[in-house]
């Protein structure tokens, strides 16, 4: 079965190299097409360079879109660690 | 997790640039990927190295094959002379992108798990993502 997800989170921190870093591989360990949007901007949650040239910054709001089987799973994974990776610098 | 993760090899003119990509890309990618830094000739002078290259492709494969990367034209040359004499020994692509990026960008890809032809493309789109 394949379904739609999405959830916005607003950043503690700057998305800095590590914590988009994590991002992109916890994204990759998903099947589901997930995106990341900043603003006017959207980048491939697997791609640690999309991810990194969103340039988000703290207080910034992120919205995480997923689609496919394990969309829903994919959208919590990430919107933790989203939580949790920007409260330190990286 | 048991499943081995596609190993990484950075083939520099500089040792200390081989080896500060290979700490960067194992700093954004978590640490959970073999990468192996093979710059500088054997007297650790700029230029590159066969032996060194041979060595890294050897120590990084895990099982699941291995994605190289060249800074510099004839680092390119170095590492095709090396892979002539590597057939047979597993699988091993290079790639061509830029060297920080893509080895962020292959590295990442390897620790979710992606599949050496994965690897290489991810390094290989770097090319095409703008940061600015």
């Amino acid at each position: 079965m394949s379904a739609s997800y999405e959830q916005g989170i607003t950043l503690a921190g700057d998305l800095h190299a590590r914590p988009a870093g994590a991002l992109a591989v916890a994204a990759g360990r998903f099947a589901a097409v997930i995106s990341v949007s900043a603003g006017d901007h959207t980048a491939d949650a697997k791609s640690v360079l999309g991810v990194m040239g969103l340039g988000a910054t703290s207080g910034q709001h992120l919205t995480v879109k997923a689609s496919g089987t394990d969309a829903r799973e994919a959208v919590a994974a990430l919107i933790a660690i989203l939580s949790e990776a920007t409260k330190v610098g990286g | 997790m048991s499943t081995p993760t596609v190993g990484i090899v950075l083939v520099s003119h500089s040792t200390e640039l081989a080896a500060g990509a290979a700490y960067l890309a194992a700093q954004v990618s978590g640490g959970t990927v073999t990468i192996i830094a093979a710059g500088g000739t054997d007297e650790g002078d700029l230029g590159t190295s066969a032996a060194k290259v041979a060595d890294g492709l050897r120590r990084a494969d895990q099982g699941a094959g291995v994605v190289v990367l060249p800074d510099l034209g004839s680092a390119v040359l170095t590492v095709k002379a090396v892979l002539e004499d590597h057939i047979g020994k597993g699988t091993v692509l290079l790639a061509d992108a830029p060297f920080v990026e893509g080895a962020v960008a292959a590295t990442v890809t390897a620790a979710a798990g992606g599949d050496v032809k994965a690897v290489a493309a991810a390094a290989e789109e770097a090319r095409h993502v703008r940061k600015l």
